[in-house]
């Protein structure tokens, strides 16, 4: 080779191969005219030769001619020496080292963790591994959701698992992306399949695509047993993120059961301490798996933690997968609004058009329509009118409703007075509740000295009082300009315009007082005469508010008269709707965290505002922040608000897992808490699905033309085999023309002259 | 002289509407409708008669009496409901009182329009027809339909009358899923109208007491669905209802 080299003066330290290439595949329909012209060329010049009587000229001519031909051929074919230097390459191998944190889990009877059955088959099977890597290129790597790179053999017999999630799927991806263009010939799988993504022993589709369209086949080499092993877990929650206030809420939860022999277990569903439901499962010997269908139906708002737990039994395998915290952000998905009316009236007819036309409100109206003292003159079946179900709404449904809408109604003697406890009660655990005035309404609806009146925000006084048939233009209370209820428009001076642009009213209740600690937003003023005619405030947990009118209406169908319109009447209604069902944006105390997740480690920044009863800023106050976690409780800080209500902390987290942290500051005699929950993540997931899952590793082997085997002392790799082609790569090359030369041309010529000569000699022309 | 003579009777009327209007504010007041041409009034006491009705027989608060106003009266919107009667034709409406009274419609008014001439095609239903169109003109006049609220808002109806059987059904226009004008042909005003002695002005012509009942009944349910609206297709109250209308043959 080095002289064939040396013969085309080239330096034959750089090449050690060479080759001769055509262009075969450029001229290809050249070359089929040529196979048939050729020849026929040939045969005619050899009937041309007939008068050439030497065999000898003849043969020469023939000779010279066809060698002719053969040299336009090769002009033709275009040939090239090629010289290059080449490689061969080693197949590769991945061996794939579980690093996750369920390889910690210990097999029974040895108590061996998994990760010492990986160690021990490495460190056996050393000689084994290092005749492989002569023979191919081995890559190790450590996988969870990842693939991470380890240098060396040694790095994987020392490799420590602390990863938090297993995802075969992931990891064959990015394997399959790492090895795109290369010789992957096969995979060394070392793990216990714990795979928190793959729900039963199915394989997803996605992942058999991927185990199929491997080059090589993957041999599975299960780390521990499930021999023995004992456990109780809650593998799966599978819920909402998100629920309906008083609507059920659906959990799906997977339990494991390893060994656990039959037994009935408690599965307990707690939000803080309070238990909402307990559910009994009868585990049996011969099932592993159990799913739990469990309902339950929130009744308070905001984010929640809800813990999930069953019972730790003695000698349990893992002991931190018996309880799981979830969390659920419960919302509003309808305002539910029950809306009595003693009797059809302008007022009731259009606010029941506001409430029954707002997309966010499901109402429930009655309309008193006739009374004891009214005659018909028809039999009940003639009538429309269906019995008042007092004792459904009142006591069965009372707590399904948001808002219960009194108007222009005077409970007797339709509704029992032992039901206005009820919705006392209803209101005192968060409900809310608003009266409306008219002829029927406080005083005159003999509401005085009931559990009504408690939860009103006026007294009624003892003396009953008339209904003061007047107009009035309503008054703003000035420092309540900044309650949520008088806000029809965003700016300041909009809204007071709006406000006095407002119609007069007609008509009040007059003989009420204003609680100490209510707040009077709007009055009508006589003289020196003070009559409150919008009052709001707190009772226990709920909200209630007076409206001491009937003529609202007048801010709708009378403004339109007037030439305005009716948008500030159904703005007003959704204020004070809102206000009253306690929406977040009414809240004088608002806590809230930027984020609801955090990863361990990141900082979390709470922001806190406080107002005054009347919704102004609330400077200098102090807000105590405490912090609940799965270790108790704790004080976080003490906070001062700005002049604009506001103030911000934070802090990291030592741990993982659910925070709630409250916030608790007074303001006007009033104790206010706020509660905001989060959650910070450390994965420990791996232990929710702790079994080994040797059918999973069996199919994988399977799909892949692999095998499977459960590593053990006499764990043996050189019976694992892979495919071995050669593969070269070139990694210098040089072309030498052998057609595009003199010498070709040249010959060429000789030989056509020498034919010439020869003929005209032989007497042709 | 004569013009300040009318002015004066006329800031005396009005004096008396302000009294009326203001007093029992919230309670349910029928101010009916003044035309030129016609005659606008042709049953005084119908409107105050139906009021007493709707007064003993239900738990509505009423101002009884008898007002009529103008529709270009600059408080006609302290009225959400108004009764508009006659049995001649009248004339037209300005196009400014036409497009009052579409805003008034529109944003939540209602309108009752009765028919006394007792004929088919009279020349009122020419004229109130031709008002409508002017008033809606891309929504038409359509027959209501017997599942509507006015005939379950009080009484269960399944017939339509008034003083006299001229039309077996009620016409009207909805806006935006509310009926905001009813327009009757059966002379509703002759069936409630009464005399001073509180005796019936004018006799039934075919049905006796009983078709006066149900004129009666859909007086009341008309104004009871003004008030109340679709109430009763609330589905607390479906199931009683349609058992009722199953079990009885109701007349």
């Amino acid at each position: 080779m080095k002289t064939f080299i040396d013969l085309f003066d080239l330096d034959s330290g750089k090449f050690n191969e060479a080759g001769l290439n055509f262009a075969l595949t450029e001229l290809f329909y050249v070359w089929i005219l040529l196979l048939f012209v050729s020849p026929l060329a040939l045969w005619f010049f050899w009937t041309s030769l007939k008068r050439i009587h030497s065999p000898f000229r003849k043969a020469l001519l023939i000779s010279l001619r066809a060698f002719t031909f053969f040299l336009l051929i090769l002009i033709l074919l275009q040939p090239e020496l090629e010289f290059r230097k080449s490689h061969t390459l080693k197949n590769r191998i991945a061996i794939l080292v579980d690093s996750t944190k369920s390889m910690s889990i210990k097999t029974f009877p040895s108590e061996q963790p998994r990760i010492d059955f990986v160690r021990q088959a490495f460190e056996k099977n050393q000689g084994v591994l290092e005749s492989l890597s002569n023979i191919f290129q081995l890559d190790y790597y450590s996988i969870s959701d990842q693939i991470e790179t380890i240098s060396s053999l040694g790095s994987a017999r020392r490799y420590s698992p602390n990863k938090t999630n297993t995802d075969f799927e992931a990891v064959f991806s990015k394997l399959k992306t790492r090895y795109e263009g290369k010789s992957l010939q096969g995979v060394m799988l070392f793990t216990d399949g714990a795979d928190l993504s793959i729900k039963s022993d199915n394989i997803s589709s996605e992942l058999k695509t991927l185990l199929t369209g491997g080059d090589g086949p993957i041999y599975s080499f299960q780390a521990g047993t499930n021999h023995m092993f004992k456990d109780l877990a809650i593998e799966e929650v599978d819920a909402a993120d998100f629920g309906f206030i008083h609507q059920p809420v659906r959990l799906t939860v997977t339990i494991g059961a390893s060994n656990m022999g039959n037994k009935n277990i408690p599965l307990v569903l707690k939000d803080g301490d309070a238990i909402l439901l307990s559910h009994v499962l009868e585990i049996r010997e011969r099932e592993n798996r159990y799913s739990v269908e469990l309902e339950f139906t929130p009744n308070v708002l905001g984010k929640h933690i809800y813990s999930l737990t069953v019972p730790l039994f003695a000698g349990e395998s893992v002991d931190n997968n018996n309880r799981i915290d979830f969390q659920i952000k419960v919302i509003r998905d309808r305002i539910r609004i029950l809306h009595l009316n003693g009797r059809p009236s302008w007022d009731s007819r259009f606010l029941r058009e506001v409430l029954a036309n707002h997309p966010k409100i499901d109402l429930l109206s009655f309309f008193i329509l006739r009374t004891l003292d009214d005659d018909v003159v028809s039999p009940t079946s003639e009538l429309s009118l269906i019995p008042f179900p007092t004792n459904l709404l009142f006591n069965d449904y009372l707590n399904s409703f948001d808002l219960v809408l009194f108007q222009n109604f005077s409970y007797k003697p339709f509704i029992d007075k032992g039901y206005l406890t009820n919705i006392k009660n209803f209101v005192e655990n968060g409900g809310a509740f608003a009266m409306i005035g008219g002829e029927l309404s406080f005083q005159e609806g003999g509401y005085a000295q009931t559990d009504i009146e408690e939860i009103l925000p006026v007294d009624l006084g003892d003396e009953p009082q008339l209904f003061l048939d007047e107009s009035f233009d309503l008054q703003l209370e000035k420092n309540q300009f900044s309650h949520p209820i008088l806000q029809l428009e965003k700016e300041s001076v909009a809204n007071s315009i709006a406000w006095e642009n407002m119609s007069k009213l007609n008509g009040i209740n007059i003989g009420l007082k204003p609680r100490k600690d209510a707040n009077t937003l709007a009055w009508f003023i006589k003289g020196r005469d003070k009559y409150p005619v919008l009052v709001s405030w707190r009772v226990g947990k709920g909200r209630s508010l007076i409206v001491a009118t009937d003529s609202l209406w007048n801010w709708n169908f009378r403004q339109v008269g007037v030439g305005g319109s009716g948008r500030y009447y159904n703005r007003f209604w959704n204020n004070l709707i809102n206000w009253l069902i306690d929406e977040p944006g009414t809240r004088l105390l608002k806590l809230e965290t930027h984020k609801e997740r955090y990863e361990e480690g990141e900082e979390v920044l709470l922001r806190v505002s406080v107002s005054h009863s009347n919704y102004n800023p609330y400077a200098e106050a102090k807000v105590l922040l405490t912090m609940k976690t799965r270790s108790g409780d704790m004080k976080l800080t003490t906070l001062k608000t700005n002049e604009n209500g506001e103030a911000s902390h934070r802090f990291t987290p030592v741990e993982e897992g659910f925070y709630t942290i409250k916030a608790k500051t007074g303001t006007d005699k009033l104790k206010l808490e706020e509660k905001t929950e989060f959650s910070v993540f450390s994965e420990t997931a791996e232990f929710q699905k702790p079994r080994v899952n040797e059918t999973l590793l069996k199919r994988i082997a399977e799909i892949s033309g692999g095998n499977y085997e459960v590593l053990t002392k006499q764990t043996d790799f050189s019976k694992v085999s892979f495919k071995n082609p050669k593969i070269e790569i070139k990694t210098s090359s040089k072309l030498v023309p052998l057609w595009d030369n003199w010498w070709v041309y040249g010959l060429i010529l000789s030989s056509l002259s020498l034919e010439w000569f020869t003929r005209r000699k032989s007497g042709l022309s | 002289m004569i013009n300040l003579s009318k002015l004066i009777i006329g800031l005396l009327l009005f004096k008396v509407w302000v009294a009326t209007a203001d007093a029992d504010y919230s309670n349910l007041f029928i101010p009916q409708i003044k035309y030129e041409g016609g005659h606008s009034m042709p049953y005084p006491t119908a409107i105050d008669s139906l009021l007493g009705q709707i007064e003993r027989r239900t738990s509505i608060e009423t101002n009884r009496g008898l007002t009529q106003i103008a529709l270009s009266y600059p408080k006609l919107y302290r009225y959400p409901f108004i009764y508009m009667a006659g049995s001649r034709k009248f004339e037209e409406f300005s196009a400014n009182d036409i497009k009052r009274l579409r805003n008034y419609l529109s944003y939540g008014g209602f309108l009752l329009i009765d028919d006394n001439s007792s004929g088919i095609n009279s020349k009122f239903d020419i004229s109130v027809r031709k008002m409508i169109e002017a008033l809606f003109p891309q929504v038409p006049l359509k027959k209501i339909s017997r599942d509507h609220s006015i005939f379950r808002s009080f009484y269960l109806i399944n017939r339509v009358s008034g003083r006299k059987q001229v039309s077996p059904y009620l016409e009207g226009i909805n806006i935006k899923g509310r009926t905001v004008l009813v327009y009757s042909a059966n002379d509703l005003g002759g069936a409630w109208a009464r005399d001073k002695l509180g005796q019936w002005t004018y006799d039934i012509v075919g049905g006796g007491n009983r078709q006066r009942q149900l004129a009666i009944r859909l007086g009341v349910n008309i104004v009871m669905y003004a008030l109340t609206l679709d109430y009763k297709k609330d589905m607390v109250h479906l199931p009683i209802i349609l058992e009722r209308l199953k079990r009885n043959k109701l007349p």
